[in-house]
């Protein structure tokens, strides 16, 4: 066993030594570890990744037993979408996708979409969207979420009524950014929890809040809020699946139950999804592309076992493109994708993936 | 206060973002006697370049990086006075930077155009969803050294291959650097398309930057 | 888990339902399938236990539970509520 061949963070090809990935499965986990001051990865977990990597298998799994939950997002906008979603461009219905992905894919649960993705353009066809629901729902078994993503950046100018902080925030308006996009988040915030009720009257059984807080802690704010609202007047099971690994700072000051939002690493954002009072969470952690696998897999393993670690609700970790040590390219490498996804059941102890 | 004392506080008050403090600070710098451009170099700089890599953190947000860098402002201003004719309104550069066309992403790309201008760059943020003659047209016009572009999608960073092309139909490509970013961008396709830098966060964009035009 | 081709659907719901952790939501799976938690993801065993409490199956099998029915079973098999069985059974006037 002299030289491994692994993957980089954008997909290529890497040959590293034994030692090499060693030393970058300390780099990574020590990475996360000082970011979001959580522990790093035992010397034995770091062990077991280096056998995980130097397994001349292309593809691996979790001890039988250890299986754990496979929960969609993105509805099947990777079957039926183009390019600009990964899609492979099978031309099926919706609803057709979603009884390949239970029959065929065999997922745990899946959920409905519309191919925009964001509660902003659904709202106002929302009455074709509680019609794929119930539909959907009369032919399948596993549970049916409805996903769309809070996108608060539809909400500021050109796209919505309100001003962009993008402009105001370098021309030094900062409480003007900051008024902008509190008032954005509640109108945001609005439209999940009237989708989110809509999808309740059909029979979903679940709302996916996907994405969340891609435009900074104004938008996990929203969510926030809006998993209080949906989870106070109907009987959803609420996922929230976050866009990065912290929440960034374009507003900075807004805060949850007295703890600010912005800044705050895996592990500290599901204690507020959970006081919010959502039933399952999905960490983000973001793949560097310029670092290896063995790097990328190690750190985002390390920000997720202490997700895991503080949580009171199921962990479903995102492990797809770009995120949960998978590399950065639509083609991503059946062999990494195996790997993220082994280290995060057998080491991150997730719930589902 | 010594200088070394004095250089410390200076990169404090930026850290903390506290204008006040850093204009007392500059003042000083000023009463002292001190070099004008160490204190630049040596107190101010290195403490917005702390601020960058917080925010890159996630422990310092985008509001606080603004006031830090209007603190900077503030101070350097009061330093620049005292500096040498020849030494006065130095330019880092200027900058062209953009979305591609089709493609509506603004909040990174807006965040590199914030702390290039923290930077001393003269940045024309095109906005988003720029068609491609606009680069070239705006790189003309402005003279710029430096022509960014962001792409969200693997449908839109195509865009950025052909803007390579435009600019070396246009004449310009010589005369002026170009970076590439984005979640779906990496330094392998800022290679394959001819791009002279890539950058992973802002705040390396911001380092790649100052390096292009000072290399 | 495998979805209907194994137990991964009811183990699904026990997290999404009652937010019950994995090794949680599989010991009360395998207690009300009178199972093992290592059976709950073996495809033999619970194809032919999924038939034989007609939840659904992998396999297209005529007269098999398919769908709401399907579903309207597990919810009883799980004692939990299953929001589009109630929708249906309130549309029929069943009471829920």
């Amino acid at each position: 066993m002299g030289i491994i061949r692994t993957r980089m963070g954008d997909g290529r090809a890497v040959e590293l030594t034994v030692d090499d990935i060693r030393a970058d499965i300390q780099a990574g986990t020590e990475e996360a570890a000082d970011r979001g001051r959580i522990p790093a990865l035992t010397g034995n977990e770091q062990e077991w990744l280096v056998e995980l990597f130097c397994r001349p298998d292309r593809v691996v799994g979790v001890e039988q037993g250890h299986e754990v939950v496979l929960t969609d997002d993105g509805s099947v906008n990777a079957l039926y979408g183009a390019q600009s979603s990964s899609g492979v461009g099978v031309p099926v219905s919706r609803e057709m996708g979603i009884r390949v992905y239970e029959r065929a894919f065999c997922m745990d649960t899946m959920e409905v979409g519309h191919p925009d993705y964001s509660f902003k353009p659904v709202r106002p066809i929302v009455a074709l969207e509680q019609q794929a629901m119930e539909s959907t729902l009369l032919g399948t078994i596993i549970p049916m979420y409805y996903g769309a993503m809070p996108n608060l950046a539809l909400y500021a100018r050109p796209d919505g009524p309100f001003p962009n902080p993008a402009d105001l925030l370098p021309a030094g308006r900062i409480a003007d950014a900051r008024i902008a996009q509190e008032e954005a988040a509640e109108v945001c915030s609005r439209d999940m929890v009237y989708v989110a009720r809509k999808m309740w009257e059909v029979g979903a059984d679940g709302i996916n809040f996907d994405t969340t807080a891609s435009a900074g802690d104004a938008e996990f704010l929203a969510t926030l809020r809006a998993v209080e609202q949906v989870a106070g007047t109907t009987g959803l099971s609420i996922e929230v699946g976050m866009a990065a690994e912290f929440v960034l700072g374009m507003h900075g000051e807004v805060e949850y139950q007295g703890t600010r939002l912005a800044g705050l690493y895996p592990h500290e954002q599901v204690r507020l999804v959970e006081m919010a009072g959502a039933h399952v969470f999905g960490p983000a952690v973001n793949t560097n592309t310029r670092r290896s696998s063995p790097w990328n897999v190690s750190r985002a393993v390390t920000f997720v076992k202490a997700c895991s670690q503080a949580a009171g609700i199921p962990v479903h970790a995102n492990v797809g493109i770009g995120v949960g040590g998978v590399p950065m390219c639509e083609t991503a490498p059946v062999s990494m994708v195996t790997r993220a996804s082994a280290a995060m059941v057998e080491i991150g102890r997730v719930d589902g993936l | 206060m010594t200088e070394q004392e004095l250089l410390d506080a200076a990169k404090a008050a930026v850290v903390a973002a506290d204008e006040e403090k850093a204009i007392e600070v500059a003042r000083q710098a000023v009463a002292l006697g001190l070099d004008p451009l160490r204190v630049i170099n040596e107190g101010f700089t290195p403490g917005m370049r702390q601020v960058g890599d917080l925010f890159e953190r996630g422990t310092m947000f985008l509001p606080e990086v603004i006031i830090a860098s209007e603190a900077m402002v503030a101070a350097v201003a009061i330093l620049e006075e005292n500096l040498p004719a020849e030494q006065k309104e130095k330019q880092a550069g200027i900058a062209v930077l953009g979305t591609i066309e089709g493609d509506v992403h603004d909040i990174g790309k807006g965040i590199v155009a914030t702390l290039m201008r923290v930077y001393g760059f003269k940045v024309h943020d095109l906005g988003r969803d720029v068609p491609l003659q606009r680069f070239v047209d705006e790189a003309k016009s402005s003279g710029a050294q430096l022509v960014g572009s962001s792409a969200l999608m693997t449908t839109t960073m195509v865009g950025q291959k052909q803007l390579e092309k435009l600019l070396k139909e246009a004449g310009i490509r010589e005369q002026v650097k170009t970076m590439v970013g984005g979640a779906v961008v990496t330094q392998y396709w800022a290679d394959k398309i001819g791009a002279d830098a890539y950058a992973e966060n802002a705040q390396e964009a911001v380092a790649k930057a100052l390096e292009l035009v000072e290399g | 888990m495998g979805g209907i081709r194994t137990a991964g659907d009811l183990v699904a719901r026990m997290q999404l339902h009652r937010k019950m952790r994995l090794p949680e939501a599989k010991a009360y799976v395998a207690d009300r399938l009178k199972v093992s938690t290592v059976d709950l993801s073996d495809e033999v065993i619970m194809r032919e236990l999924r038939e034989e409490l007609d939840i659904g199956v992998i396999t297209s099998v005529p007269g098999a539970a398919k769908g709401l029915a399907a579903k309207a079973r597990i919810a009883r098999l799980l004692d939990i509520r299953v929001n589009s069985v109630d929708v249906l059974k309130e549309k029929m006037e069943l009471g829920s």
